[in-house]
């Protein structure tokens, strides 16, 4: 029986082209448009390595810890040994982004300003300062070489949040998709108002008609339900797929994570949909358009389009940014990619939780009801 | 008794759409509720059903109390709303499969159940169509379909015909009857007391939410004073005609119509109206062309009890 209301359930939200269109097409659609816009900044997020060139003289040979140093991070830096002729050529055809050059001290060679300048920089500077303190830990305590103090001098990491520091920051281009995704997620309230209007005497014949079924209420909510979110759990999967293979974006690696988020928010989202659907008897599109306007809203506010939102809900509003779901998700999204930790995940997830228990109980207790003050 | 409906009150705010409406409906019969529109009987029909909240009254089904979750009563019955309500996504089939197996979990059980009621429609060629490329008339037909597939005990169906064409109405009607015969009571509501009266064992008149009067649709004729309406064409009038006819004993009410020439004369109940009649005009000489003599509708028993028409054109 709940499987009978299930997959029919499903086939009509699949079928409901418009539906489509707007929770799974606009979605993409905005993706791509973000991505052409956005592509200049987010270059960093698909990091490559750096090209550079290093001449090769007398000098360079004298400082064979810079060499040392220069190779022990690989995958920042692709090097190239070459003769000052050459460098000037590589660099001017572009195969290289920069040169140094050790001729009566570190000089960097470069054509442009851009990330991957300023992260050769930024390592240079590093190197010269750490070099400094190298030799006066060494002067000072010989042993502490021996601890591995200069790997933790250069961590890759720390040069791509350098690098990203020049340009507009990098969180901020990402948090563009993040909240993509989070409206995609809270697009699933289109299926949700979908699935209680189908089974609400009041507010459908065909609802009428599920009224009169002998199966118990909250079997045909829950098998309802489940449609929409397995609808919309598939549009939010193509979604992600598409920003990171397709798009190339970075959402980190913990796939479980990035899966648990998902499924969460769009629970909330789906919840979010029955609820208003079913606390008011407005038409269908006026309650679409309630959907429409309060998402977009919570999406303005996370950052959907004007990349300083977030920030300034955060200082300005802080209480707005634990209530917008739609903020509690991009936040999640930041949160497994940025930190390390994950009591701010966790926490947004526990809100989020919050909101689908809240949306849902409310749905259930107005559509549990049969009897209705008039059809 | 099936159903058993004991001063029912239902108020839309001042509204007052059911004034203690009282129902029998017995097992086997095709009941007729007819009543003009907006008489409640759609009102009616929800609230014995549990989708409305009522303000007073009782309901029973098969002697048990009605409630939104009497799902075993509920699995016993199959309705047919006055408005369609399929799913759009739905083909045809689907439609028919989805709410069938509401009621029928055996799969092989409901394969037969939702073909038999394709066929019951004369749906088969349809049955891959969405609803929306159906015609009004299909689209009731599938309406209908969807209400019965699973072979309820009774069934209820809410003006069924409205908007249809005159062809899927008599199949409408006739499966109405095949049903009956089935052994399946139902109850129908309509606004056209033609139908009614053709198909109906026992009929419910309504008007403003009570019920006027009920029985077969003799008793009712019985019920009330008048009799035939006698039609008698007259070609070479004079006024005087009419108020000898109208001093008959028998006839209560007499027009002319000059158009056409028609004397309509409606009669008392009771023997011998036509001959009453006619006797009068031979014995006044008067020549007289075609005769008709009809006899009492049920429009007549409404109108006799309410003093209007049930419907503005008849
Ligand atoms: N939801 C509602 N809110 C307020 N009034 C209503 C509502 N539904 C029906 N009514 C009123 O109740 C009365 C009975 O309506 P109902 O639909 O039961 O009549 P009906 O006999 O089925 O008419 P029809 O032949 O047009 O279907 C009407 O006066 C109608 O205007
Ligand atoms: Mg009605």
């Amino acid at each position: 029986m709940f499987l009978h209301i299930y997959l029919y359930r499903l086939k009509c939200i699949i079928r409901d082209k418009q539906n489509v269109f707007w929770t799974l097409m606009f979605p993409l659609i905005l993706a791509t448009f973000f991505h052409l816009a956005l592509s200049n900044i987010s270059n960093m997020e698909s990091f490559t390595e750096i090209k550079i060139g290093i001449i090769d003289n007398e000098e360079l040979r004298e400082h064979k810890e810079f060499t040392e140093i220069i190779e022990s991070v690989p995958d920042l830096f692709n090097v190239t040994y070459v003769s000052r002729t050459n460098a000037d050529k590589l660099l001017e055809d572009g195969t290289i982004e920069g040169y140094i050059h050790f001729d009566g001290g570190l000089k960097l060679f470069v054509r442009e300003s851009g990330i991957n300048e300023t992260i050769i920089k930024s390592f240079l500077d590093d190197y010269m300062q750490t070099t400094s303190t190298i030799n006066t830990i060494l002067s000072q305590n010989p042993a502490a070489i021996q601890d591995g103090l200069p790997d933790s001098l250069f961590d890759r990491k720390d040069y791509l949040k350098a690098g990203s520091a020049g340009k507009s920051e990098p969180n901020t281009v990402m948090n563009y998709f993040y909240t993509l995704i989070a409206m995609t997620c809270l697009y699933g309230s289109f299926s949700g108002l979908k699935e209680v209007t189908a089974l609400q005497g009041n507010l459908s014949y065909q609802g009428a008609r599920m009224n009169m079924a002998p199966v118990h209420r909250a079997k045909i909510i829950t098998a309802s339900m489940s449609a929409a979110i397995t609808f919309q759990l598939l549009v939010v999967s193509t979604v992600l797929v598409y920003l990171i293979w397709v798009l190339k974006i970075d959402f980190g690696n913990q796939t479980g994570y990035i899966a648990l988020t998902s499924l969460i928010s769009t629970v909330t989202g789906v919840t979010f949909g029955t609820f208003i659907s079913s606390v008011n008897r407005k038409s269908e599109g006026v309650k679409v358009g309630i959907l429409i306007g309060t998402t977009m809203t919570m999406s303005f506010l996370a950052g959907l389009m004007y990349d300083k939102m977030k920030y300034i809900v955060h200082t300005k509003a802080p209480v707005l940014s634990f209530l917008n779901p739609a903020n509690l998700i991009a936040d999640s999204f930041y949160a497994l990619y940025y930190y390390d930790t994950y009591t701010r995940f966790f926490s947004n997830i526990a809100l989020l939780c919050g909101y689908s228990v809240l949306f849902g109980a409310l749905t259930y207790l107005a559509v549990r009801r049969q009897r209705y003050a008039s059809i | 008794m099936i159903i058993k409906v004991n001063n029912l009150v239902k108020r839309y705010d001042e509204l007052i759409a059911l004034d203690h409406f009282n129902l029998e409906v017995r097992e086997g019969e095709i009941f007729g509720l007819l009543g003009p529109n907006g008489s409640g009987k759609t009102t009616a029909i929800n609230c014995i059903l549990s989708l409305l909240k009522y303000d007073k009254g009782t309901i029973e089904i098969y002697g048990r109390p009605m409630a939104p979750d009497a799902y075993d009563i509920k699995r016993n019955i199959g309705i047919i709303m006055q408005n369609v309500a399929v799913f759009d996504e739905l083909t045809v089939y689907e439609n028919i499969d989805y709410f069938c197996g509401m009621y029928i979990f055996d799969k092989q059980r409901r394969r037969e159940l939702v073909e038999e009621a394709i066929e019951f429609v004369e749906l088969d060629s349809f049955r891959k169509f969405l609803p929306k490329k159906l015609s009004g008339g299909l689209l009731r037909r599938l309406n209908i379909a969807c209400g019965i597939a699973h072979r309820p005990k009774l069934i209820i169906l809410d003006e069924p015909t409205v908007a249809v064409d005159p062809q899927s109405r008599r199949k409408i009607l006739e499966g109405i009857r095949k049903l009956n015969e089935e052994g399946a009571t139902i109850v129908y509501t309509s606004h056209y007391m033609e139908e009614v009266e053709e198909i109906c064992t026992r009929i419910a008149i309504m008007d403003k939410g009570k019920v006027i009067a009920s029985g077969t649709k003799d008793e009712l004729k019985g019920m009330i004073n008048s009799g035939e309406k006698l039609t008698v064409e007259i070609l070479e009038f004079n006024p005087n005609i009419l108020e000898g006819v109208g001093s008959l004993p028998s006839i209560v009410s007499v027009d002319y119509n000059e158009n056409n020439n028609m004397l309509v004369a409606k009669s008392r109940r009771g023997k011998n109206n036509l001959s009453a009649l006619l006797e009068y005009l031979r014995n006044n000489q008067i020549n007289v062309g075609r005769i008709y003599s009809e006899p009492p509708t049920l429009n007549d028993v409404f109108l006799e009890i309410t003093g209007k028409e049930l419907r503005d054109h008849v």
